[in-house]
């Protein structure tokens, strides 16, 4: 791709997010989130195999779907209620789909089919900025929908979490399993949106950070499946010691960062006498650490068979900018 | 007056059923024309008369066209009009759907108050759509602007993803 293509893109997704970020309208609101659809399908398509091809069509389906009834709430908020703010969405049936486009957009279960294929089909690059940078615009937007009950976005949040863990159980490609993993956390920071939406943020943010860690280290490694994370340890050694730390972080053990925004959110559901959702989260959250586990056994863990010249990697030629090498 | 409008609008729900059940795009793109062209009239019949213009112009003669004549390049040797089975289907699917949602949302038989273009603002020397053309100019500037660089953002995007011949995702046709 010509850099002027190139950085035109970048730009427009910055614009994009951004827009949607400084806006009350929603028109302007619709009109970043397609600027972040229509900019991001380029670069999906990037690496022009057939399969690329096939996520990013995917993808264009899925997010042409949710816009397009994320258009029709908003006006029909406005054809109710008679205005376009997006703090004045009163309307029952209004923001009800406001809720399930944005869900669709972000990938929450029971709309998230799309997340896996689509992940499996792209770069890891691209892949982080699907998983990160496409999640802010919308995020923004559920944020500042005021439903009357919290039944809807709980009803998602904990379908996110069961869909995320059980359904990257059984799956050896980095990528899905980074799709599912995304889908539960998502699913943690809307199960709380109702009661403390800080809490939501700080779950966002951490889930940010280490998102994009672990999807740089597989980068750094070039590791897209588990058979080849498994004779990935002898490439980068510090990577290799460090990663378990980011997986079990997204798994959400303690002492590390990943656990706060569990913790935290268990304590809002229980102060909300909601003791059964907080044990279902908890619960349907081994799921997803098992798989996390899964991937730092045979990445760090156990050494896998392989001849003497496996052991070797870091001896050659740094491909990787980190320090000390 | 009401009779036509009724006449459109039942023209319109018949149109998006006829797109909706996936026939091939010859037909569906014949679909889509029988809909803006009944939609250009019940925005006639509210009062939006300059708008109804511009949709036939630029909707209707401009990108229709164009992508008329790119299904036309999809040409398919047994094309499925709405006769065949499976659209079949689904167009009754659908004229189910249509009579359940009317079963559901609908109250009356009689004809509602459309405020259209006329009644909303009062007495002014310019129609709703023509003002909304003005302002669009001056105080919407700047959202003026947004959508253009959306328009040619598209093009970017459509015209990077159709490079063709292995730099592009399609290959050339």
């Amino acid at each position: 791709m010509t850099p002027l293509i190139y950085s035109t893109l970048i730009i427009s997704l910055g614009i994009g997010t951004t827009l949607t970020f400084a806006s009350t309208h929603w028109y302007l609101a619709w009109m970043g989130i397609e600027i972040n659809t229509l900019a991001i399908i380029p670069l999906m398509t990037q690496s022009h195999s057939p399969r690329a091809t096939e996520a990013t069509t995917k993808y264009f389906f899925a997010q042409a779907t949710a816009s397009a009834t994320l258009l029709f709430a908003a006006t029909s908020n406005a054809f109710f209620t008679g205005s376009w703010d997006i703090l004045q969405t009163n309307n029952p049936l209004s923001y009800t789909l406001m809720t399930l486009a944005l869900a669709m957009k972000i990938g929450l279960a029971p709309l998230h089919s799309w997340m896996p294929e689509v992940m499996q089909g792209l770069t890891l690059l691209t892949g982080l900025i699907l998983s990160t940078w496409q999640k802010l615009a919308p995020f923004c937007l559920i944020y500042q929908i005021q439903p009357h009950s919290p039944n809807l976005f709980m009803a998602l949040g904990l379908l996110s979490i069961v869909a995320g863990g059980w359904g990257g159980f059984n799956q050896v490609q980095l990528r899905k399993i980074l799709a599912y993993s995304s889908i539960a956390h998502l699913g943690w920071m809307v199960l709380i949106l109702s009661f403390s939406p800080p809490l939501t943020l700080v779950a966002f943010s951490t889930y940010l950070m280490m998102t994009f860690s672990l999807f740089y280290s597989f980068m750094m490694t070039k590791t897209t499946h588990i058979n080849s994370l498994s004779t990935s340890w002898a490439k980068i050694p510090t990577l290799t010691a460090l990663t378990p730390l980011i997986l079990l972080s997204l798994g959400g053990l303690p002492p590390l960062t990943g656990f706060l925004p569990k913790w935290m959110i268990l304590q809002e559901l229980t102060k909300q006498d909601l003791a059964l959702v907080a044990v279902l989260a908890a619960l349907f959250s081994l799921f997803s650490l098992y798989f996390y586990l899964r991937l730092s056994y045979t990445m760090t863990l156990t050494m896998p068979p392989n001849n003497p010249a496996g052991t070797l990697p870091w001896r050659l030629n740094p491909s990787h900018n980190t320090l000390p090498p | 007056m009401s009779y036509l409008m009724c006449v459109l609008l039942l023209g319109l729900v018949l149109g998006l059923v006829a797109v909706a059940s996936n026939p091939s795009p010859y037909f569906a793109a014949m679909g889509l024309v029988v809909v803006a062209g009944v939609g250009c009239g019940v925005l006639v019949g509210t009062g939006g008369c300059f708008l109804s213009l511009v949709l036939f112009l630029i909707y209707l003669g401009g990108m229709l066209v164009v992508f008329a004549y790119s299904a036309a390049m999809a040409a398919e040797p047994f094309p499925e009009g709405w006769g065949s089975w499976p659209t079949l289907r689904l167009v009754g699917g659908y004229l189910v759907g249509v009579a359940v949602a009317r079963g559901l949302l609908g109250k009356n038989w009689y004809e509602e108050d459309w405020s259209g273009f006329d009644s909303i603002l009062g007495l002014t020397v310019l129609r709703g759509d023509v003002g909304g053309v003005s302002l669009m100019y001056s105080s919407g500037g700047w959202l003026l602007m947004g959508g253009g660089w959306v328009l040619l953002l598209t093009l970017f995007v459509v015209l990077e993803l159709t490079r063709g011949l292995g730099r592009g995702a399609l290959r050339a046709v």
